[in-house]
C-alpha cells in the first residue's frame, strides 16, 4: 500500500498531519495539567484555610515568591491555550469555520501569544519592583 | 450527547469565571494576597457566585476530561460505567473539600 492509498484508506491519517494533531495534543496536554493543577490548588487552599489566618498569610508570602509567580505564567499559559483552542472546538461545534481550521489555530497561537505577553509585563514589572 | 453538551456549557462558565478570577484575584491583587483580601473579595455575593461555579464548572470539566481522555484507551461496557461514577463520586468529594475551604470566610 502507497502512502496516498494509506491516507485515503484511513481517515484518521490526514489528522496525524500539521497543524490540526498538535492543536489536539496541546488541548489534551493542557488539559490534563489543568485538572491535575485543580486538585492541587483545591488541596493547598482548604489545608491553608483550615491553618488558620496566620498560616494561611504566611503561606502566601511564599506562593507570591518570584520562583511562583513565573511558575504561575507556565500554568496561565495552558489555561489560555486551552481557552482559546475551546472556543475553536465550539466553533467547529457550532459548524462555524471548520475549514479555516488551520488559520484558526495559529489565530488561537496568536491571541494566547499576546495575552501572555501582557501578564509576562504584569508579573515581571511586579517581580523587578518587589523581588 | 448530555455529557457533551455539559462539557461546553461549563467551558463557557470557566471562560469567564476564570477571567474573573486570573484578573482580579491573581493580577489586580497581585503581592496583596493574604486572608483577609480573600475575605473582602468574599463578603461581595458577586465572588461567592464566581467561586461556587468554579469549584463546580472546574469539577466537571476537568473529569470528565479525564473520562474522555481515558475512553480514548479502551474502557467500554461495564468498565465505561464504573469509571464514570467513580469519577462523579470524585467530583463530589472534592466539591465538599472546596466548599469547607471556602467555610471559615462564609461564616465570618
Amino acid at each position: 500500500m502507497t502512502g496516498k492509498d494509506r491516507e485515503t484508506a484511513n481517515v484518521g491519517a490526514g489528522l496525524w498531519k500539521g497543524a490540526g494533531m498538535w492543536a489536539w495534543l496541546f488541548h489534551r496536554v493542557s488539559g490534563l495539567v489543568l485538572a491535575l493543577y485543580l486538585f492541587a490548588h483545591i488541596w493547598v487552599i482548604s489545608t491553608g484555610a483550615a491553618a488558620g489566618a496566620d498560616a494561611f498569610d504566611t503561606m502566601f508570602k511564599t506562593l507570591e515568591s518570584p520562583f511562583f509567580i513565573v511558575l504561575d505564567l507556565a500554568l496561565l499559559a495552558a489555561v489560555v491555550y486551552h481557552a482559546f483552542n475551546g472556543i475553536r472546538v465550539i466553533l467547529f461545534d457550532l459548524g462555524i469555520a471548520i475549514r479555516q481550521q488551520k488559520t484558526l489555530w495559529w489565530v488561537v497561537i496568536g491571541a494566547s501569544v499576546a495575552v501572555m505577553a501582557v501578564f509576562a509585563v504584569i508579573s515581571f514589572s511586579y517581580i523587578a519592583s518587589h523581588g | 450527547m448530555w455529557l457533551w453538551l455539559l462539557q461546553r456549557v461549563t467551558a463557557v462558565i470557566l471562560l469567564l469565571g476564570l477571567a474573573a478570577h486570573i484578573i482580579v484575584t491573581h493580577s489586580l491583587n497581585l503581592g496583596e494576597l493574604s486572608y483577609d483580601n480573600v475575605a473582602a473579595r468574599l463578603a461581595t455575593g458577586f465572588f461567592v457566585v464566581v467561586d461556587f461555579s468554579l469549584l463546580a464548572a472546574g469539577l466537571f470539566h476537568g473529569l470528565n476530561g479525564i473520562r474522555m481522555v481515558l475512553l480514548d484507551y479502551g474502557f467500554s461496557g461495564r468498565s465505561q460505567t464504573v469509571l464514570s461514577w467513580l469519577l462523579l463520586a470524585v467530583g463530589v468529594a472534592v466539591f465538599a473539600a472546596g466548599t469547607w475551604a471556602l467555610w471559615p470566610w462564609l461564616t465570618t
